[in-house]
């Protein structure tokens, strides 16, 4: 229980206005992005200033309270999820623009301010933020941070790590730091790199300075069909050999094609067992000479279809059904689940050819929409709930994503682990390895109030004897030793 | 003092490595090829010197993938010639890879070079590490991948922990293609212009992956096909007034620039600065400063006596400064301690809690307690 004492020194550290506690408010931020886990919050605050979310970290710290930081409640591994008793603090108050410097290329940005926001304050002087979640209308940048988020153009660019310059992160005690520093330089070890990507769980990130990148000259898009997965499949690793860095390459199934397509009707092939999306962009002159290249590979892997955007209209389309096609899948099935793992690439037939497999063997369908480039998969596992099979869903989709271990890639390539994963952790870590960020956790939050419970598996969470660890297949192969 | 010669350790595997650290107790000094021997603090004496230039060799290279695992103790130079023969390279070049520096001592003092500007450094290349810690624990983070989110970057931690968090024995590395081209344009200038000069640059279109001020000469450096780095070459060229140089000259030209950051005259002290890149230039002064003006990242040359002055003068906008040489007696080696000093404390008492490892490198942020002498 959230006592009386902790409340009263919520309110003060936040003002009456800033607080929700009604059960029906409250009801808005039991669960993120990732529905199937919910735990209504005892207390959601949501302070307008940094000062005010390390104060209000320092009341729970006080009185043992846990929280959980949440920005747009967009994230799919259940990591902004509430704590039992616990208070969540919203960011979405946060979302002032409060510097864009086009001499220095940089922006420094309240934790709620939306991703696409940072690019629109940053347009007027032809420069952009790149990272790019689908979801990039209503996520927060704080929540980039948490997660390292990546996006469609994360090939060439990078992800939100390579784009965080410095932060002032709010430590679970309330203590104001900042991590990071103007350049790439560091005080020491990169403490800015350790709290990227922890899901949450080492502090609240406050001002966050981000690199901004000169809008490319160029922007070259292509579509292309293929007879099969495979050939696509060829069709990328002969441009990564070419020495060609697209900005983009994704690629989509039969499935999610056809859900794409009844979705927004973006002018892709019903029919085609495959289609990628192939982009470039930089200088002018060579992004054209590229282009002409990739068109010669997709021909010879027998491409059936090439249709080139003649402009921004119809990139824009393009693109649009391939970042509707999450949400265009519940059009071809009443339920189902978005997993996220990644394979080395010259694994990814293999891996789409199993995931086939073990989709019949459990009789259900699984539609592909993925980053190809970088081996980045998002199986959509379709099932009917009402039919009785979300057990037989959730279970694929864990399959599906320790499989991707398996074939020597990880469990997640952006959504995180959260608490949606923590489970699967042991199968691509040892002991030992999880020890470690344990240590590392505790450096930062001895308590455990930051966003307990998720990212590292606990007994509560998975059992006193969480899945075993399976040794890495490098390990199998020799190439590499556990002690 | 008396002291006597420590014991020197040569790992060659990860079995050797763990045993190195199991096995033993007492302080322990990390040493790869030298190169950055007296960069940072001072190491204070050990009984026992891990040497790491044993741990050498590629463990699984993926040219499909672009990526490789190698031995920390490998030098880079080893590797890139490895690479070079599948039209790949890790986009690195710090300077000082040219006298042998291992991956795992470029990546313990997070050094960097004018590549940075288009590839980041180590901190963006490094996709996974396995690190033996002062206990003898093993631990492994990342992959084999170049999306990853599972877990906490760990790597992370280990760059620019100047051997004082765990012992690194793999790194594995995301790869770039080698470019089919490369063109470098030269102004010869006074800095004030090199700094004005690189401003239009950046502002335009043309994508340099490095962009230096070089002791009296501003370069640049383009990547891409022969035709179109050709064309970009001669537009830089007349938006700044300079020359597009041969491939020879390019060499001597970057070459030159390496020695300046990496062969400084004995008798001085160098720092290096990093700052917002407007910044920059006003520290640059002085014989055989380089700077990177995209990058905010620079090294100069100082007199012992004036390294105090440069490291206030950089905090005070904001900086950061490290000492990389020091000529004679103690300098101090840190502009300032890092804003969150306290949770690398916290974290140096975590993983290192007899202080074993990297004495003296951070002076006196973990409270002194392994201040080292
Ligand atoms: C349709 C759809 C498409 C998506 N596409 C992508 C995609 O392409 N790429 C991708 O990477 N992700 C994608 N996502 C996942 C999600 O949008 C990202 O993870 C995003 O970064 C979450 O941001 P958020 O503001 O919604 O964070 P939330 O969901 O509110 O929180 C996510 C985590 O961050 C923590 N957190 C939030 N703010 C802070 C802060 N200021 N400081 C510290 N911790 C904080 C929370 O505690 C939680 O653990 C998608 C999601 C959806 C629903």
């Amino acid at each position: 229980m959230l006592d009386q004492a902790a409340r009263d020194a919520l309110v003060a550290a936040v003002g009456a206005d800033n607080v929700i506690s009604d059960p029906v408010g409250l009801r808005s931020y039991e669960c993120d992005g990732l529905t199937g886990f919910r735990q209504v919050p005892a207390l959601v605050v949501l302070p307008r200033d940094t000062e005010s979310v390390a104060a209000a970290v320092r009341v729970c710290h006080r009185h043992s309270v846990p929280f959980v930081a949440r920005g747009a409640g967009t994230g799919l591994s259940g990591g902004a999820m509430p704590v039992a008793d616990g208070v969540v603090i919203s960011l979405q108050r946060l979302r002032r623009v409060l510097d864009v410097d086009p001499v220095d290329r940089r922006a420094v940005l309240q934790p709620g301010v939306t991703n696409l926001d940072i690019t629109k304050a940053a347009a007027p002087h032809g420069l952009y933020y790149a990272p790019d979640p689908s979801s990039q209308q209503v996520c927060t940048i704080g929540g980039n941070v948490a997660e390292n988020s990546g996006g469609a153009h994360c090939l060439k660019y990078g992800f939100t790590t390579n784009h965080v310059l410095a932060m002032t992160v709010v430590l679970p005690d309330g203590e104001v730091v900042t991590l990071g520093g103007d350049s790439g330089e560091q005080l020491g070890p990169d403490l800015r790199g350790v709290f990227l990507g922890s899901e949450g769980t080492l502090g609240i990130a406050c001002e966050i300075t981000v690199r901004l990148l000169r809008v490319p000259e160029t922007v070259r898009t292509l579509l292309a069909d293929f007879p099969s997965v495979p050939a696509a499949g060829e069709v990328v690793s002969d441009i990564v050999a070419a020495g060609i860095v697209p900005a983009a390459v994704e690629m989509m199934d039969n499935l999610a094609i056809q859900a794409a397509e009844k979705a927004v009707g973006a002018g892709y092939t019903l029919d085609t067992p495959a289609a990628l999306v192939v982009e470039l962009d930089g200088p002018e002159a060579e992004c054209g000479e590229q282009f002409e290249q990739v068109k010669a590979i997709c021909e010879r892997h027998g491409c059936t279809r090439l249709h080139v955007a003649g402009d921004a209209g119809e990139r824009a389309r393009i693109w649009k059904g391939r970042k509707a096609a999450f949400a265009a899948v519940g059009r071809i099935s009443p339920d189902y689940i978005v997993q996220d793992g990644v394979v080395p690439r010259t694994r990814l037939a293999e891996v789409l050819d199993r995931i086939a497999r073990m989709g019949d063997a459990a009789g259900l369908r699984v539609a592909n929409v993925f980053h190809a480039g970088d081996g980045n998969l998002h199986p959509l596992v379709l099932f009917d709930a009402d039919a009785g099979e979300l057990e037989r869903a959730e279970e694929l989709s864990k399959d599906i994503a320790e499989l991707c271990v398996e074939l020597g890639g990880s469990l997640s390539g952006e959504h995180g682990i959260g608490t949606d994963k923590a489970c699967s952790m042991p199968r691509m870590f040892g002991v030992d390895d999880l020890a470690v960020m344990d240590r590392v956790r505790s450096a930062f939050d001895p308590d455990r109030l930051c966003n307990p419970g998720k990212l590292l598996p606990t007994p509560r969470l998975c059992g006193e004897r969480p899945g075993v660890y399976r040794p890495h297949p490098l390990e199998e192969a020799g190439v590499i030793e556990r002690l | 003092m008396t002291t006597t010669s420590p014991v020197v350790l040569s790992p060659t595997d990860l079995r050797s490595a763990h045993e190195a650290l199991a096995d033993t107790s007492g302080p322990v000094r990390i040493s790869g090829a030298g190169t950055a021997a007296d960069w940072a603090g001072a190491p204070g004496t050990a009984p026992t010197v891990l040497d790491t230039t044993r741990l050498t060799g590629v463990l699984a290279y993926n040219p499909a993938d672009l990526t490789v695992e190698v031995r920390a103790g490998t030098p880079l130079v080893r590797l890139q010639e490895e690479l070079a023969g599948h039209g790949q390279r890790l986009a690195f070049d710090a300077a000082r890879a040219g006298r042998g520096a291992t991956l795992g001592g470029l990546f313990a003092t997070a050094d960097s070079g004018p590549l940075a500007l288009g590839y980041g450094s180590l901190r963006d290349l490094v996709i996974g590490a396995t690190v033996v810690l002062a206990d003898g624990t093993v631990a492994r983070t990342g992959g084999h991948v170049i999306k990853n989110v599972a877990g906490y970057d760990l790597s992370k931690l280990l760059h620019g922990s100047y051997g004082a968090f765990a012992l690194v024995t793999d790194l594995v590395l995301r790869l770039h293609p080698v470019p089919a081209a490369e063109r470098t344009v030269r102004l010869e200038c006074p800095l004030d212009t090199a700094a004005g000069r690189a401003a239009t640059v950046l502002a335009s279109a043309l994508e340099p992956v490095a962009l230096e001020w070089s002791d009296g000469e501003l370069l640049a450096r383009l990547e891409g096909t022969p035709d179109g780095t050709r064309a970009r070459a001669r537009q830089l060229a007349e938006l700044i007034g300079g020359a597009v140089l041969t491939e020879d000259d390019a060499a001597t030209a970057w070459a030159r620039h390496a020695d300046l950051v990496a062969r400084p005259a004995p008798r001085d002290a160098v720092v290096r600065i990093g700052c917002r890149p407007s910044r920059l230039p006003r520290f640059l002064r002085g014989e055989g400063a380089t700077g990177g003006l995209g990058t905010g990242v620079g090294t100069v040359r100082v007199p012992p006596a004036e390294v105090a002055d440069v490291h206030d003068a950089v905090a005070a906008e904001g900086g950061t400064s490290v000492l990389r040489q020091r000529p004679a007696g103690p300098l101090r080696a840190w502009g300032r301690a890092p804003s969150a000093v306290r949770v690398l404390t916290a974290l140096k008492r975590e993983l290192d809690p007899e202080a074993r490892l990297g004495r003296g490198r951070f002076e006196t942020w973990f409270g002194g307690a392994d201040s080292g002498g």
